[in-house]
C-alpha cells in the first residue's frame, strides 16, 4: 500500500487534483535527455532539428508524460499508480507552458482494490491538447 | 502513385517475436539516476529523494517515479550513435528482430519515427536495490496507414519489466535467466508511427508544423455536435458505440437527442460487438473528393445489435460487395485527430 494521501471515500467524479503549470526550456530538454538516455537528437539539437525540417527542437513526448505523471502522483500519493496510459496528440515546444489536468471518471471496486480512474491531460496556453490519457490507482479506504 | 516495396509478408512474419533477447539494466535502480531524472521533471516529491520522507508516507524507503520505468533499460548515448549510423549506412544496427523489422520499414522509405502512445501498468514501484531486466516483443505491425504526419505503418511493442535483488546479480549476468527468475514489476506498451514525411513546407512558426505537414488530401472533418460526440470518441478509442434509450433501452443509431419510442431525453452507450452484415451499399466513382480513393465502396451496415450504421467497406472491390455478406469493424486511423470505424468482410461464421 503506498501513500495514504487521498482517502476512496473522498473522491467522486468529477473531482479535479491540483493542476501543475511548467514553462518548456530548451535546458529541461538537455537536462532530460541526460536523466532517461534518450538522445534523439531531435529533441537537443536545434541544428540537427532544423536539417529535419522542424522549426526548432521539440520535447520528449515522455518528458511530457512524466510531468503529468508527477501531477497524477501529487493527488493520489505515491506508490498508488496501477496503470497510466497516453496518447501523444501533439509536440510539445519550448517556451509553452504547458499545464495538467487530472480528473475523477469513475470510482470502482474490483479484486478487492478500491480504484479510481482518471481523466488525464496536458495542454499548452492555447489550450490545445499535447497529451490526451488516462490513469487508475489503488487507494487506501478509511473503513 | 510511387513505387515504394511492400514487406508487408516479412513484417507479419515478425508479429509475436520477441524483438530482441532480455535486457539487463546497466544498474540497480539508485538515489543518483533518480535524483536527475525528478530534477529534469521539476518534480519535488521528497518520496523519490529521501528515505525519511518516504518511511513518514508509510513507504519502507525511497522509490523511484513509475515514469520513470523506461530511463532503467535505456542503452546509454554510445550504443545510440552507433546504431543511428548503421542505418544511415543502410546496414541493419544487429540481428534482432526489431533490427530486421526497421531495416525492413526503412526500405519501404518509412525512415521518420513518431511515438503515438505508451500505455503503463505498475505491479509494483521500483525501489533501491532492485536490478530491472526488460523483455520486448513486437506486438502489432499496421497495414500502411495515411496519416497527417505521412503515410506510414504504427508498431506496437509490449515490454515486460522484472526485477530481482542487484545483490543476487553476479559478475557476468545472463539477462535470459535474470528474466525467468525475476517478479514482474511493471509492463509497457509503445506504439510508434515509421512513416515518410509529408513534403516538408516551410515553417512560419512553431505552432504551424503539423498544419503544414498534412497532405492536401486530408479526409474531411465530421461536424460534431454534443449528441454525437460521444461515436467520435468511441471511435478514438477503437469502440463502436450505439446510444441506447435509458429509459425503455432500445438502440438508435444515427445519433438522436431524443428516443423516437417513448421520447426520453435520457441515454446511454454500449458498445457494439462490431458484427454485422451489409444491408445494402453503394461504390462511388463520381464525383471525386479528395482524402478518398475511388471507387470508393460505402455500406450500409447492419450490426448484430439491430441497428444500421454508414461506413466505408475495406478489403473488398466495390465489384465484389454482396448484400447479405458478413462483415466485421476495423478502426482507420486517418490523421491524429480523426479515427473511424470500417467494415471488413468476414469469412462465415469467424468472429
Amino acid at each position: 500500500m503506498g501513500e495514504q494521501k487521498l482517502f476512496f471515500e473522498d473522491v467522486k467524479e468529477g473531482d479535479e487534483g491540483p493542476a501543475r503549470s511548467h514553462v518548456l526550456t530548451r535546458t529541461d530538454l538537455v537536462r532530460y535527455a541526460g536523466a532517461s538516455g534518450d538522445y534523439n537528437p531531435m529533441h537537443h539539437d536545434e541544428v540537427k532539428a532544423k536539417a529535419g525540417g522542424q522549426p526548432s527542437v521539440f520535447g520528449h513526448g515522455m518528458f511530457s508524460m512524466g510531468l503529468l505523471g508527477s501531477a497524477i502522483e501529487d493527488y493520489v500519493g505515491v506508490a498508488n499508480l496501477t496503470r497510466y496510459k497516453v496518447r501523444f496528440a501533439k509536440q510539445t515546444w519550448p517556451d509553452e507552458e504547458l499545464t495538467t489536468k487530472v480528473q475523477v471518471t469513475a470510482k470502482r471496486t474490483e479484486g478487492g482494490q478500491n480504484l479510481v480512474d482518471l481523466d488525464v491531460r496536458l495542454v499548452n496556453g492555447a489550450g490545445e491538447e499535447k497529451l490526451i490519457g488516462e490513469a487508475t490507482a489503488a487507494l487506501a479506504s478509511k473503513v | 502513385m510511387t513505387e515504394r516495396p511492400d514487406h508487408t509478408a516479412e513484417l507479419e512474419n515478425l508479429v509475436g517475436s520477441a524483438a530482441g533477447p532480455p535486457q539487463l539494466a546497466p544498474h540497480a535502480v539508485n538515489e543518483a539516476m533518480i535524483r536527475h531524472w525528478v530534477e529534469a521533471m521539476g518534480d519535488t516529491n521528497a518520496a523519490y529523494v529521501s528515505n525519511e520522507a518516504a518511511q513518514a508516507l508509510g513507504l519502507a524507503g525511497v522509490i523511484a517515479p513509475p515514469t520513470m520505468l523506461q530511463a532503467w533499460i535505456m542503452r546509454g548515448l554510445r550504443a545510440t550513435v552507433e546504431v543511428e549510423a548503421a542505418r544511415a549506412s543502410g546496414r541493419p544496427a544487429g540481428d534482432t528482430a526489431t533490427d530486421r523489422m526497421m531495416t525492413l520499414l526503412d526500405d519501404e522509405g518509412f525512415t521518420s519515427v513518431v511515438a503515438t502512445n505508451c500505455d503503463q501498468s505498475y505491479a509494483r514501484p521500483l525501489v533501491l536495490g532492485d536490478r530491472v531486466v526488460v523483455s520486448s516483443v513486437i506486438e502489432a505491425v499496421s497495414s500502411v496507414k495515411k496519416t497527417g504526419l505521412g503515410t506510414g505503418r504504427f508498431i506496437t511493442t509490449r515490454l515486460d519489466f522484472a526485477a530481482v535483488s542487484a545483490q543476487t546479480v553476479g559478475s557476468d549476468p545472463d539477462p535470459t535467466e535474470i528474466f525467468g527468475r525475476g517478479e514482474p514489476v511493471a509492463t509497457m506498451r509503445f506504439r510508434i508511427l515509421k512513416f515518410a514525411p509529408a513534403a516538408v513546407a516551410q515553417h512560419k512558426g512553431a505552432q504551424t508544423l503539423v498544419a503544414e505537414s498534412i497532405p492536401p488530401a486530408l479526409r474531411p472533418r465530421p461536424a460534431i455536435t454534443q449528441d454525437i460526440a460521444y461515436f467520435f470518441e468511441g471511435a478514438r478509442q477503437h469502440k463502436l458505440l450505439i446510444q441506447r434509450c435509458a429509459a425503455c433501452g432500445t438502440l438508435r443509431h444515427p445519433p438522436l437527442p431524443a428516443c423516437g419510442l417513448c421520447r426520453s431525453f435520457a441515454w446511454d452507450t454500449i458498445e457494439a460487438s462490431g458484427r454485422g452484415e451489409v444491408f445494402s451499399f453503394v461504390v462511388v466513382h463520381h464525383p471525386q473528393v479528395p482524402g478518398f480513393e475511388y471507387p470508393l465502396p460505402i455500406g450500409l451496415i447492419e450490426l448484430e445489435e439491430g441497428t444500421r450504421i454508414v461506413a466505408d467497406l475495406i478489403g473488398v472491390e466495390g465489384s465484389e460487395v454482396r448484400v447479405g455478406m458478413p462483415v466485421m469493424v476495423e478502426f482507420i486511423e486517418y490523421d491524429e485527430e480523426l479515427t473511424l470505424p470500417a467494415f471488413r468482410p468476414r469469412p462465415e461464421g469467424a468472429t
